[in-house]
């Protein structure tokens, strides 16, 4: 991997290691094994005979499984060793290991094999932070077993750390005194079991030292998983290897809460985000939908049982709001962090009934709406009348936990993301654009739900009246004149937070945009100012606060173009959202089909290559979702009534592009396209079902 | 001063249907610890029905907790989630209840209103 960690997953369990498995954390780095936003493990060195390891190679298995091939010695160029040492990984309710050297000598060998353990129990909080603890530590040494623990009252957390082979267990790791034979081979099982104390009691570990494997069933699971999703055949060896990634990487990053009964949802990247995001579980699912439709519906129903009930200012949580961030750690037990859950942020709750409209779309599965149907309408009450900070019928956000809560509430939530062109920033609460169109689009959808599905024609009639209004509105208010384009945001004093952002795509896609503006919209984002030739930057070129490797005001991200190009195709631009899906497509090739979250802004002609992120997750769910919906947007699906229209719009140099097997309320559909879209003259389509 | 706790089940007790349960069927039971006193409530809930009691009965869900902490839940001074993350407050059996119940929990007393 390019920054050297090796990473394994499973759910919300993962380990970070180097190239030679080894764990050598300190406070601020983020390599450990981690399981429920807890460190379990931070420090797991190998030695043989006191000699540190040398990476020969490390095979990526499966996102769940690695093996580490080694020698003993380091720092050498030349490498002639009679032993080699195979370490295999595989996470699971912590992690197992399978450590087996080699002798490759013609007489036996006498070795000191030694395995150091530590642990600090970080909260991913601290790792972050970098911030001190607070409870006390202990060791507990036995026969075959090493113990770690950290407590602070009535939390608790253990790592238990035992062997198959005969050990000396002291306070800081395993020693293995070893004889092999000629040509023999020495091997031992090491087991991770990571425990959370709920008072007195642990959890049991769901796997028992001495098996081969800690989770065989991830194995099927994921061949389950490929053989579900739809089947890709193209001309493009990197559109298929983009797929193929995309769809190991999501399964990668399913992840089961406990009250999601067993089902699974998208986490949002690893390794700081392996929990449940409100607004990144939504995206994807959308992104996913015509691929695996079943993420959605746990989304929709975890989220729902989620879903805000109370006024909490430390929570910044409200009657209807859908939840921001859920995390399990220290820091938030102890209430140092409000995310138990957070609940500020103010577009999961619109994108939840959008969510739900557009799975019924796509599925037929009229019982999860219905079944859901209290927690939408509470979700659509909750834009009305807690949303509405300025009482002037717009979303506005503004944090009420002012010490550890979010300022900004929007996708672009780092402090610098909104801004006016001349890079001030507007005071609070702030209603970005985005958040409108989602308002909209959400008060849209929820009026077919309520007169198709809930039988509630008054409701109907009313959410469409609100969203005729806030269209008409919102093209009044929002639309810079001169400019060609819509604002960020308006400020407190109903002034235009002038900037040009990809924001503009969103407000496509959600439908909020006049048919008479969107042509002058599609030209910026097409333009030279967004359009870096790899995708639109988060903020134009030539703004006060532009930076093509800002966070939220310059980078190009991969699910954000995704979402546009999606929106370019809902007001008819076929070709514009080729270009945008082409672009990043183009970049995924240079990430081994993994895109980044972000990746520079520069202009294509000058890196010739997308330049990533610094700090940013990989992978992550939005940006593993991105090809997803980008294919869905080249092939032009969607879904009418019981049928799935296909109207592909493919770039040249894709060639033949065929989806076959897609899921729905139509049963399995197979959708063909064929690149011919050069220098704007898309022609050519063609669909078959069956 | 009225007994919290109390108020809370009686409160739920007289609603008879909660609309926030009704995706919920199960028994949940509060084994509440009062120094070397236990007081026990039952919660039989289908599909948002429900019917409180002070039977013994195995349940679905079991929550254990300090009677003092619960005091301060039933009244949302403490967030039941964050107790029970901190293990101060213990549940056993089918964590869906749980978090279908915490729903429930009043919020914090609020010091300004909008």
């Amino acid at each position: 991997m390019s920054d050297g960690l090796v990473k394994i997953l499973d759910g919300n369990t993962f380990v970070v290691s180097d190239e030679r498995g080894d764990i050598e954390a300190s406070l601020t780095d983020p390599t450990g094994l981690f399981s429920f936003d807890t460190r379990f493990l931070s420090r797991w060195v190998l030695t043989v005979d006191g000699q540190r390891l040398n990476p020969l190679s490390v095979d990526d298995l499966q996102y769940f499984e690695t093996r580490f091939f080694l020698v003993p010695g380091t720092g050498t160029v030349y490498v002639d060793s009679k032993l080699s040492v195979i370490r295999q990984r595989a996470v699971g309710d912590g992690f197992h290991e399978e450590l087996t050297i080699l002798n490759h000598d013609e007489g036996p060998v006498n070795l000191t094999v030694r395995v150091e353990a530590g642990c600090d129990f970080a909260d991913l909080f601290e790792v972050k932070d970098a911030l001190k603890k607070k409870g006390s530590y202990s060791t507990k040494v036995e026969k075959k077993r090493l113990t770690l623990g950290y407590h602070r009252k009535t939390f608790g957390r253990e790592t238990v750390i035992s062997a198959s082979e005969p050990a000396k267990v002291d306070a800081n790791g395993l020693t293995f005194t070893v004889r092999i034979k000629p040509h023999g081979e020495w091997t031992t099982d090491l087991d991770v079991v990571t425990a959370v104390g709920a008072g007195r009691r642990y959890v049991r570990p769901k796997y028992e030292r001495g098996e081969k494997r800690a989770r065989p069933s991830m194995d099927v699971d994921l061949d389950r998983w490929l053989r579900d999703a739809p089947k890709l055949e193209s001309d493009s060896e990197q559109l298929r290897h983009t797929y193929h990634r995309s769809l190991v990487d999501l399964a990668a990053l399913r992840f089961s809460p406990p009250i999601a009964g067993g089902k699974s949802l998208p986490a949002a990247g690893l390794p700081w985000f392996m929990t449940m995001f409100g607004r990144d579980s939504i995206f994807t699912s959308l992104q996913a939908l015509p691929f695996a439709p079943k993420l959605a519906a746990t989304t929709i129903s975890t989220l729902g049982d989620w879903q805000g009930t109370r006024s909490d200012d430390f929570r910044d949580e409200d009657p209807g709001r859908i939840l921001h961030e859920l995390r399990y750690g220290e820091m938030t037990a102890f209430e140092e962090r409000p995310h138990s859950p957070y609940y500020g942020c103010a577009d999961a709750t619109p994108l939840y009934v959008v969510l739900l409209d557009e799975y019924e779309r796509w599925t037929g599965d009229r019982h999860l709406v219905r079944e859901y149907e209290q927690e939408a309408r509470a979700a659509l009450n909750w834009i009305d009348e807690y949303a509405d900070l300025m009482s002037n019928g717009y979303i506005w956000y503004e944090r009420r936990n002012e010490k550890t809560g979010l300022e900004n509430q929007c996708w672009k939530d780092s402090w610098d993301s909104i801004s006016y062109r001349d890079g001030r920033l507007p005071g609070f609460p702030r209603a970005t654009c985005e958040l409108q169109g989602y308002a909209y689009d959400a008060k849209v959808r929820g009026a077919r739900l309520a007169r198709d599905i809930w039988k509630d024609d008054d409701l109907a009639d009313r959410l469409e009246q609100q969203a005729a209004d806030l269209k008409r509105r919102f093209n009044r208010d929002y639309w810079v004149e001169g400019g060609g384009y819509f604002a960020l945001a308006l400020d407190t004093e109903g002034k235009q937070v002038d900037a040009l952002s990809s924001n503009n795509g969103h407000l496509l896609w959600s439908g909020i945009v006049d048919k008479s503006k969107a042509k002058a919209v599609a030209g910026h984002l097409l333009g030279p100012r967004l359009f870096s030739g790899w995708g639109v930057r988060t903020l134009a070129e030539g703004e006060g606060r532009y930076n093509p490797i800002g966070y939220h005001v310059g980078t190009v991200w991969p699910f954000d173009n995704s979402f546009i190009a999606w929106g370019l195709r809902r007001y008819g631009f076929k070709e514009e959202a080729a270009r945008i899906a082409s672009g990043i497509l183009d970049a995924a090739a240079f990430f081994e089909g993994r895109l980044p979250e972000a990746f520079g802004g520069y202009d294509r002609p000058v890196t010739k290559y997308p330049v990533q992120y610094p700090t940013a997750c990989s992978p992550q769910a939005w940006s593993t979702g991105a090809p997803l919906l980008l294919l869905r947007t080249m092939l032009g699906l969607e879904p009418h009534g019981d049928h799935l229209i296909v109207d592909p719009a493919l770039p040249s140099d894709i060639g033949r592009l065929e989806l076959l097997d897609i899921p729905g309320r139509w049963g399995r559909i197979d959708a063909f396209g064929r690149g011919l879209m050069e220098l704007g003259k898309p022609k050519g389509s063609r669909r078959r079902s069956r | 001063m009225a007994d919290a706790t109390e108020n809370f089940f009686e409160e739920l007790s007289h609603r008879g249907h909660e609309p926030l349960l009704e995706k919920a069927t199960g028994t949940v039971r509060f084994d509440l610890v009062n120094g070397k006193r236990s007081e026990r409530w039952l919660v039989e809930i289908e599909k948002g029905d429900i019917a409180v009691s002070r039977k013994q009965a195995s349940a679905d869900l079991v929550i254990r907790s300090d009677k003092a902490l619960f005091d301060r839940v039933a009244t949302g001074r403490e967030n039941a989630f964050a107790a029970l993350l901190r293990g101060e407050v213990d549940a056993e059996g089918k964590v869906q209840l749980m978090m279908q119940f915490q729903r429930l929990f009043p919020g914090p007393p609020r010091r300004r209103s909008r």
